[in-house]
């Protein structure tokens, strides 16, 4: 008991300050704000509304709320004020939420006094029975470049764990929300605290078709952008979810420095790139240029499928390839193809529920490959 | 029929079965001939082409004659890839391909004339152009059989002469007697297309 509160007194000092150092030493260029970091004993965050990547309506304000909730309990962290954080937004005109920029970056550093945003994009939710929901949250933050400091997703279902009899199942969509949130939560603490490991991936997962240019060495440093893959599938923003797959597995290698999704936005948008079937070597130069970048990662969608019905398993199929600045070349291609029923063969075990579940297990695999 | 006897040394032809037994010999060989050349895959190649000078090709989009509105980018996808993994030729960016397209506004993409390869070849700075056309792709039924089941056509036109010096089919998947007998859903549509991609590039690189 005593450990316990111990931990619980301290746990929130010791994130803050690990918080801090991480953003400090991350930030090459990062402003000061000498009033704020020496009134407040805690870094700031500021909790960007959630991008809704759904397709559907969904409640965004409540699962925020319930986040911010999380983040201070769980993490120790303090959470920018609303009053803050909207009049911040409104001075600025911030309508997309699904990133920033450096500029805004900057921003938010400079007149709210936060050193990092975190930006949440809701994935999927089914309130039928069996219950899922599906996250994906990054932490960035306000230096510029903004810099991804964490990013984990997670993909729910109310049957993942039935247990003896059923007991296991969830039928209460606030308690799986619960779950999920505090497993984001969890897993924040984690890389705050220098805990997190490199998970494996399972040989099932991996792309079907490989090529690997010898131009691309292992181990070596690189800022890697990955560009919104093409959606040809049937999900709303299909090809905005790969992306973030993509991003959230290479971000866990040391040798790549992933370029913020804003900042890349906001590159394509100034430079009026429009790709109707792929990435031209005219419009990758400008990008290389314009961000920095050793590689650019795109792609397409094939299949987004979440299981149709109780007994039914999710569908994932994408194809991507890397270019590289110096060659102007291909030097990563594959083509990943899986269904949640893949491997399984005794009473569901093993079986993966959701598309968002499945997606991040399959790019896992690609990117331990890449990183090879 | 053969007559084999063990009288007092062991089994022992007379002359007139061992006449059978070479016959036999014969028309079995003959025979294995005869269904290897049926299940080997209809293929064109230029006899005077060098396809060692070919280092970069550009994989136009393919034809999709199936009612399956993905199918043909599926394909592209799976052979581009399959393309890069296993042969020393470089395959053009599909997005570099459709700027080449655009700006040199080939009309019939994925079946130019030889005067638009010629041209397209040019802006592209490729050595041949590889087009497609996917003529069966999804699920065929049987009776109480389904399966899998895909039908791709690949040609290779060098952009230097504009002639065509590689020609390809294969077909994957379908119901087969085990299906028919045993029922079952037959292989997967991805299984079947990498399989159909493996021979035709196999066929290029024989």
């Amino acid at each position: 008991m005593s450990l316990l509160t111990s931990f619980s007194t301290k746990a929130p000092f010791f994130c803050a300050a690990l918080l801090f150092g991480i953003c400090l030493a991350l930030s090459g260029q990062a402003v000061a704000t000498p009033v704020l970091e020496a009134n407040s004993a805690q870094p700031l965050v500021a909790v960007l509304p959630f991008e809704n990547l759904s397709g559907a309506p969904a409640p965004l304000r409540q699962l925020r709320e319930e986040m911010i909730k999380a983040l201070r309990n769980q993490c120790g962290i303090a959470v920018l004020e609303e009053k803050a954080l909207e009049d911040f937004m409104a001075a600025h005109r911030v309508r997309y939420v699904g990133g920033i920029d450096s500029e805004l970056a900057v921003a938010f550093r400079q007149e709210t006094g936060a050193q990092s945003v975190l930006i949440t994009s809701f994935e999927f939710q089914d309130e039928r029975v069996p219950l899922k929901i599906c996250l994906t949250s990054r932490l960035v933050s306000t230096a510029n470049p903004p810099i991804i400091l964490w990013m984990d997703s997670v993909g729910l279902s109310g049957d993942d764990s039935p247990g003896l009899l059923g007991l296991g199942l969830i039928h209460d969509p606030a308690a799986l929300r619960g779950k999920a949130l505090a497993r984001l939560a969890s897993s924040l603490l984690e890389t705050l605290e220098g805990r997190a490991v490199l998970p494996g991936s399972a040989g099932k997962f991996r792309p079907r078709i490989v090529f690997r240019s010898p131009v691309l060495a292992p181990g070596q440093p690189y800022v890697l952008a990955v560009l919104p893959f093409f959606n040809r599938s049937d999900r709303k923003n299909g090809g905005d979810l790969m992306a973030l797959q993509f991003i959230k597995e290479l971000a866990r290698y040391e040798a790549f420095q992933l370029v913020e999704p804003g900042v890349i936005r906001q590159v394509l948008l100034r430079a009026r790139i429009i790709m109707d079937d792929g990435l031209s070597l005219s419009d990758a130069a400008v990008l290389f240029s314009e961000l920095r970048a050793d590689l650019i990662l795109s792609g397409k969608v094939l299949d987004y499928q979440e299981s149709l019905a109780f007994s039914g398993s999710p569908v994932v199929d994408f194809s991507a390839l890397l270019f590289e600045a110096k060659s102007r070349e291909i030097v990563w291609a594959s083509d990943s193809h899986n269904e949640g029923a893949d491997g399984v063969y005794f009473y569901d075990w093993g079986k993966i529920s959701t598309a968002s579940d499945l997606a991040s297990r399959m790019v896992r695999s690609v990117g331990s490959l890449i990183a090879q | 029929m053969i007559i084999i006897c063990n009288i007092s040394h062991r089994f022992t032809l007379f002359p007139m079965e061992k006449c059978i037994v070479r016959y036999a010999i014969v028309l079995s060989y003959l025979l294995c001939l005869m269904l290897q050349g049926c299940s080997q895959p209809m293929g064109f190649y230029d006899p005077n082409m060098d396809f060692g000078s070919i280092h970069t090709v550009a994989v136009m989009p393919f034809a999709n004659l199936t009612d399956q509105n993905k199918a043909h980018e599926r394909v592209r996808d799976v052979f581009i890839n399959a393309l890069l993994a296993s042969s020393p030729i470089y395959v053009l960016p599909p997005g570099e391909v459709a700027r080449g397209i655009s700006r040199t506004q080939v009309a019939e993409s994925a079946s130019p004339s030889v005067e638009d390869a010629q041209k397209l070849g040019a802006t592209l700075g490729v050595d041949a152009i590889i087009t497609g056309v996917v003529k069966e792709y999804g699920e065929v039924r049987s009776g109480t059989a389904q399966a899998n089941v895909i039908a791709v056509s690949l040609r290779m036109m060098e952009v230097q002469t504009g002639k065509v010096v590689w020609a390809a089919s294969a077909s994957k998947g379908g119901i087969n007697t085990k299906d028919r007998l045993l029922g079952g859903g037959g292989q997967p549509m991805n299984q079947v297309t990498e399989e159909a991609v493996r021979e035709l590039v196999n066929q290029l690189f024989h």
